[in-house]
């Protein structure tokens, strides 16, 4: 098994000593975001996020499957998300149990999206009870430098954004599937889109806090707070488990910051799709 | 050196020499030179440098993934204490070895008492195939420190082998330039790993962040780059 | 699919609770003999058993921390806790995540460090399910620590709270919780000085109501510290009736 290594002692101490000064490592701000960057393929639902040196590929694809039959007129949305040794030697993907931090992201990502019905599933019915489109959503994460959430919330919000479906049209009982070159395929139907903005917290009470933490700053981070929220300012999910207790007052502070966070991103966004 | 000659994995050579042919010279290969058949090629992609005078050729390319080789300076990190010494990461395939007694005017009563997670600053003492490497923070003929040792306060960052290995050379465009405009302590291990200590943190975060943008830019962008951040501090 | 009346013209919800009602919650410590820790927690219709092992030497030699003990959580559904009988894989991330979540939630309210070199093994089972699956795992599971005498910062008290037709609504039952319209949050406090341990929310829920939802939240979470502590307090006077006899 291959064992992270843990920071030393004197990156550790230094970290936590320009933070008392509001000096980040990577010479950033407190509230800095890194540079994000959005590239959308020419096929229809593949994006690349890069957010500083992190590297994360959505993928969504869609086919033609028989829905639930709790839920006949509501198409499905599934995810994957792949946390391989590809990203990062600490990340063990050899053992074939989905480790603690693939698990945290594919959760969060799937409670993010499907918990807040960012995607609307009964748009994607054919034939109610017979037909309806399953779109599947894969994330790839290539290199891991810290902050997996936010850059996979960004790239599954752009990848399902960028992405059009065939169009179909109903001849009766037949369902007619029209090829990408005869007609334009649609894109999804969708609500409305959550981003995820993560904080970490340091010091001994957990009262530093920076916005987007790299990889180091994840390692010596005391405890780590997700907040999720869309461009209407609904928070869409919330995340904090572990670490240090934070007092309540952090955690308004924290809904603040994202707001305007949030704001930027979809703006960034909007412009990698119209490009 | 004329010109920088690009050899990729499987080129064949040219060891003969313009002087007069001897036939009883030996060749020395360095690394990312191998011999393969009565002939001479590269095992590696990089740039060759030979020596023609002592007949030596190497290929030198930019790794990220450390190989030790003796008497080269390191910078390791301790991550556990045995009871004849430390072991130490420094980034290659096995972690070194600094025994207690590697230390300039260490007994066996007098040792220095490092924690795990402590950096030092070391020499490769042994490197072969066959054992683990194995480092020390003096010099073993003279017995004194001469500047390795703990390294307490400042930051240390990673960065690819082949600019440390620039960095290590006194005419660093980008260590020259910093230099003349802030004072600063540096340690650089060839195992690409730079020890930055200054007297603020501001400091310390720009010339590490300087350092690291060095990678991919000559002499004259170096010093622009340089002067640059030291105006906007 | 119609939606269902969560909330009647009354303000009673689909259990005749009020909105900031909590269920009725019974607890006992030392429920069974061979863990070191444990605990039976009801809240409503759900109903956990944590079983607690540790400190104790680590399983597998390479998970031994030098310096803290470490925490392992395992979670498991019981095939007939729900209605529909299924059997859950161990490999479920739904099941995983949990665990983590428990198990993270821990680590900060556990004085890890005063067990270096062990493992501390919490076992939860869910025998019936009616939502609240985390908060119940979570309060439960510190009735078990604190039975098996592990010491800890403080107690950790968990508690749901939703929000239905502009009213915040306390402690969601399995109703509440699994109709989409609700926004479903979790939140873990330490009681004696209220910071919060752990804060889990699904669904949408506008920002400015997040304050009180979360106040409401707090406010059932301390009240459930005082049930704990009265199991606990009930737990040792048992035992010190049976040492002064």
């Amino acid at each position: 098994m291959v064992v992270e290594i843990e920071p030393s002692n004197i990156e550790r101490e230094f970290l936590l000593e320009a933070l008392e000064k509001g000096i980040r490592v990577d010479g950033r701000g407190i509230y800095d975001y890194r540079t994000l960057k959005i590239t959308c393929s020419p096929t229809y639902g593949l994006v690349e996020v890069q957010l500083g040196q992190t590297r994360v590929l959505a993928r969504v694809t869609c086919e033609v499957t028989r829905p639930f039959p709790d839920r006949p007129t509501e198409g499905l949305v599934q995810f994957n998300a792949d946390l391989s040794n590809l990203a990062a030697p600490g990340l063990d993907s050899s053992s074939g149990k989905p480790s603690v931090q693939e698990v945290a992201v594919s959760r969060m990502i799937e409670r993010v999206i499907r918990q807040s019905r960012a995607i609307d599933t009964e748009a994607l019915c054919i034939l109610a009870g017979e037909k309806v489109w399953s779109v599947r959503l894969d994330l790839h994460f290539l290199d891991h430098s810290g902050n997996l959430i936010d850059a996979a919330s960004i790239a599954s919000i752009a990848a399902l954004r960028h992405f059009r479906r065939p169009d179909v049209t109903i001849d009766g009982e037949e369902a007619i599937i029209h090829d990408v070159n005869e007609r334009n395929p649609v894109p999804l139907s969708i609500h409305h889109t959550p981003i995820c903005v993560t904080f970490g917290f340091f010091g001994s009470n957990g009262d530093l806090m920076l916005v987007d933490p790299n990889l180091l700053e994840e390692q010596v981070q005391v405890s780590s707070f997700t907040i999720t929220l869309n461009s209407h300012r609904e928070i869409c999910a919330l995340s904090k488990a572990g670490g240090v207790p934070l007092a309540p007052s952090l955690i308004q502070r924290c809904t603040q910051i994202a707001l305007t966070k949030v704001d930027d991103i979809n703006d960034k966004i909007q412009e990698a799709l119209m490009a | 050196m004329a010109e920088t000659k690009v050899v990729l994995p499987g080129d064949i050579i040219d060891t003969s020499l313009d002087s007069d042919e001897e036939e009883s010279s030996v060749l020395r290969l360095g690394p990312g030179v191998a011999q393969i058949d009565e002939q001479v090629s590269a095992v590696a992609a990089g740039v060759l440098h030979s020596d023609n005078e002592k007949k030596q050729w190497w290929v030198v390319s930019n790794k990220r993934r450390y190989v030790p080789a003796e008497g080269e300076p390191v910078v390791g990190v301790v991550v556990a204490r045995h009871g004849e010494g430390y072991r130490v990461d420094i980034g290659s395939a096995q972690g070194a070895l600094l025994p207690l007694l590697a230390f300039e005017g260490a007994t066996k009563r007098n040792k220095p008492n490092l924690a795990v997670g402590t950096v030092v600053y070391a020499r490769v003492a042994v490197a072969n195939s066959v054992m683990d490497p194995e480092i020390e923070c003096y010099n073993s003929h003279t017995g004194k420190s001469e500047g390795y040792g703990e390294l307490a306060g400042g930051f240390m960052f990673k960065c690819s082998l082949g600019l440390a290995r620039r960095l290590i050379d006194s005419k660093a465009p980008v260590l020259n330039a910093l230099g003349s405009g802030i004072p600063f302590e540096v340690a650089v291990g060839l195992n690409g790993r730079v020890w930055i200590n200054t007297e603020a943190p501001a400091t310390t975060v720009l010339i590490a962040n300087a350092i690291k943008n060095s990678e991919f830019l000559d002499a004259k962008q170096c010093r622009q780059m340089v002067k640059e951040l030291l105006e906007k501090q | 699919m119609s939606r269902q009346e969560l909330i009647s013209p009354e303000g009673l919800r689909v259990d005749g609770r009020r909105a900031n009602e909590l269920r009725r919650i019974s607890c006992r410590a030392s429920v069974l003999n061979s863990a070191d820790g444990s605990a039976y927690y009801e809240q409503g219709n759900t109903k956990v058993l944590v079983a607690v092992y540790g400190p104790r030497e680590p399983r597998n030699r390479s998970l031994a921390q030098q310096d803290h003990a470490t925490i392992n959580v395992e979670f498991n559904i019981a095939p007939f806790s729900t209605s529909e009988r299924r059997k859950r894989s161990k490999g479920d991330k739904r099941l995983l995540e949990i665990s983590s979540f428990v198990k993270q939630t821990f680590e900060g309210a556990i004085q890890t460090a005063i067990y270096p070199r062990s493992q501390i093994d919490i076992y939860i089972h869910l025998l019936q399910h009616d939502g609240g699956t985390l908060e119940t795992c979570i309060n439960a599971a510190t009735l078990a620590l604190v039975d098996a005498g592990i010491s800890m910062m403080d107690y950790v008290c968990a508690c749901t709270a939703g929000f239905i037709d502009e009213t915040p609504i306390l402690d969601l039952n399995f109703v509440e919780e699994s109709s989409i319209e609700v926004p479903n949050l979790t939140v873990a406090i330490m009681p004696r000085n209220g910071n919060i341990a752990l804060l889990q929310m699904e669904s949408k829920l506008h920002s400015s109501k997040l304050e009180d939802v979360m106040e409401l939240a707090v406010e059932g979470c301390k009240h459930i510290h005082r049930k704990l502590d009265q199991a606990v307090l009930v737990a040792a006077k048992d035992l010190a009736d049976k040492l002064s006899n």
